[in-house]
């Protein structure tokens, strides 16, 4: 057992013997690279020149005086791409630049991880193939529009429910036998070791950020962090600087679908058990077989089965809380936000919008939030229309 | 002694090579499972593989066998009530479970690791738990010789091998392309250096996987491999057969007959 791979009993690499090598180099190269000045440097020159960090800590007055705390907005929907996804993208391709790599390889769901790579891989000039369920295809034809705008070829998958999953399973045995000249790059924080640590930090600028933001606009740290949770990419970035921070409390918004007492969620945390997928050991939604569930939001970036291995240790360990919204919560919030503070957020961060709504009731008013507001809702425009003209959603 | 080794022992003093087949457990059913199994009389080890959701170390032949098994109900419990059925008629062959970690993880090890024992299952392949996983699994299998576990190796192993060989037993499985089952074989140089490399380390018999269809395709290595493994194409075989199983007893004499005079 490599004991690093692990947060508590959760992480491992569990991957076919013909990628542990490729995980080995990939783990010497990211430990090398993040101690490299050099590095680090141009990480932040892309971050700041072409995402366009920093993001504002907007303190979103309206709502504030509704529910009586102050409520910060941390922008990630500001992102070029319009969400954070891009931040990974950026640390992952310039790692596989400096480790001579040609091709880039990536799974998408909703296509925002896959537009992000897209776009990285146009920026640096390497061959992109993404990964993505037939259905996803065919609901998030404009997401797929993009990354074929932007040079990438992407791939229909074909297999078990044609969704995230499905595309992940594709894209690591193309991985498992293109890997010599091919970088993997997973937006989420799942996958095998050194992956989860490396979304980790490359999302933690998030808080980074979000922590000197609020330091200077209260002079104390907040009193509750919060983002919603898929495979957790975005959660683990906001946290990330405040784990050390006993203080603050950590709370991460699972996707409830249409109630977790349904069939229809994706709540691995509040319903799965652990198990390992996609080469790591967390909380997944499976059956007694230890098969996999399908999950179930009508946020496509939520719609996980499982969550990743850092998110389970920090559940077990009770540092962060994970609580569900469900589908309806998330809209009605995701209205709220738009009618009152102009600001129309991506149905993933509309969970975490809703839950802080409930949080808000037992805070005061000298006390503060941080909701991270991952994404920008555009790309959700059609999903938004069918679910308030009463039609159901696509996902 | 395990069951596998037995077996192989003898098909080396026998100066004979091993035939190896896999089949999905429950395509198209367990009944007809059952018989695919007992019609290859010449087989020597015979790969049973637990459909799972998400077969990552699968190409697209077994990933599909594997999906049509699960919709027509196919189990991790239904599999051991056929292993106990086999066993009872007196089936006495070598039967290895070839499945995904969550499938043990989702019984509970020391749970799966006794029904395995109890059902006669001779040895585990497990494609998503590499060396520095294996420590609860071979916990669980330490003190009892019934069922045994089957490392894996594959080209870019490298210097891998000798660590995950030191202890290994029954038969070391090579995979001869990258790393997914039923791709086209691609038999160059380093290949055949790769399992010179392995066979040079190895005290178990070294059996050659992935991609394989006739026994012809093994004859540039067949100095060096103990046996070779067929799986998509013995799937195909008998899907695109309607599961005759006369087939696969043909199939199975064919290719056995073949590796021992090439």
């Amino acid at each position: 057992m490599n004991e690093k791979a692990y947060y508590g009993q959760y992480g491992g690499q569990f991957v076919s013997e013909s990628l542990m090598n490729t995980l080995d180099e990939i783990d010497k190269a990211f430990e090398e690279a993040i101690r490299d000045p050099e590095f680090i440097k141009e990480y932040h020159y892309y971050l700041k020149q072409y995402v366009g960090r920093e993001t504002p800590l907007y303190l979103a007055e309206r709502l504030s005086k509704k529910y009586g705390t102050k409520i910060y907005l941390k922008r990630e929907d500001l992102n070029h791409t319009g969400a954070h996804k891009i931040n990974n993208v950026i640390g992952q391709i310039l790692l596989a630049k400096r480790m001579g790599k040609k091709k880039i390889i990536a799974e998408t769901g909703a296509g925002q991880h896959g537009v992000a790579t897209a776009t990285g891989c146009a920026l640096f000039d390497m061959e992109c193939t993404v990964f993505m369920g037939k259905e996803d295809v065919k609901r998030q034809a404009l997401n797929v529009m993009r990354m074929e705008m932007l040079g990438a070829k992407v791939v229909s998958v074909e297999s078990g429910s044609n969704t995230l999953k499905d595309a992940t399973n594709e894209a690591i045995r193309t991985w498992a036998k293109t890997a010599e000249d091919t970088f993997y790059i997973i937006g989420s924080a799942i996958g095998p070791y050194p992956y989860p640590k490396m979304v980790k930090e490359f999302q933690a600028v998030i808080s980074r950020e979000a922590k000197k933001q609020h330091m200077e606009a209260e002079g104390k740290l907040p009193d509750v962090v919060m983002a919603c949770v898929g495979g957790g990419s975005n959660s683990i970035g906001m946290f990330a600087d405040f784990i050390d921070e006993p203080e603050v409390e950590l709370i991460g918004i699972e996707a409830a679908g249409k109630g977790v007492d349904t069939e229809e969620h994706a709540a691995s945390m509040s319903k799965g058990k652990p198990g390992v997928l996609h080469g790591t050991r967390s909380y997944l939604l499976q059956d007694e077989d230890g098969n996999i569930k399908l999950a179930h939001s009508i946020s496509a970036g939520l719609d996980y089965p499982g969550v990743g291995p850092e998110h389970a240790y920090l559940h077990d360990t009770g540092r962060a809380k994970y609580v569900p919204i469900t589908d309806s919560e998330a809209m009605d919030a995701l209205m709220e936000l738009t009618q009152t503070e102009g600001i129309i957020p991506a149905i993933e961060s509309a969970h975490a919008v809703a839950y802080a709504f409930k949080k808000a009731k037992e805070m005061t008013p000298d006390q503060s939030m941080i909701i991270c507001l991952s994404g920008r809702g555009d790309k959700d425009v059609n999903t938004i229309s069918d679910y308030l003209a009463g039609k159901g959603y696509l996902n | 002694m395990n069951r596998i080794e037995s077996h192989l022992k003898k098909l080396k003093d026998n100066n004979e090579k091993a035939f190896i087949t896999y089949i999905t457990a429950g395509l198209p059913d367990m009944d007809i499972t059952a018989g695919i199994i007992k019609a290859q009389e010449k087989t020597d080890i015979i790969e049973l593989g637990i459909p799972f959701s998400d077969p990552i170390a699968d190409g697209p032949v077994i990933q599909q066998a594997s999906y049509e098994a699960i919709l027509n109900g196919a189990t991790l419990n239904k599999t051991f009530e056929l292993m106990k059925k086999l066993r009872a008629e007196g089936v006495d062959k070598p039967i290895v479970f070839m499945l995904y970690y969550n499938t043990i993880a989702g019984c509970g090890t020391d749970k799966f690791v006794k029904r395995c024992r109890e059902a006669g299952v001779d040895g585990l392949i497990v494609p998503d738990l590499p060396y520095e996983e294996q420590g609860e699994l071979k916990e669980a299998l330490k003190g009892d010789d019934t069922t045994i576990l089957i490392q894996l190796v594959s080209p870019i192993s490298g210097d891998r091998i000798p660590m995950i060989l030191k202890d290994a037993r029954g038969f070391v499985y090579c995979v001869s392309s990258m790393g997914v089952t039923g791709q086209a074989a691609d038999f160059h140089k380093e290949v055949m250096d790769y399992l010179t490399y392995v066979k040079e380390q190895s005290d178990i018999p070294v059996m050659m996987g992935f991609g394989i269809r006739t026994a012809q395709d093994v004859k540039p290595m067949k100095d060096i491999i103990d046996g070779a493994i067929v799986g998509s194409h013995f799937i195909t075989l008998m899907k695109e057969s309607g599961y005759d199983l006369k087939v696969a007893g043909q199939y199975s004499y064919e290719f056995k007959e073949q590796l021992n005079r090439l």
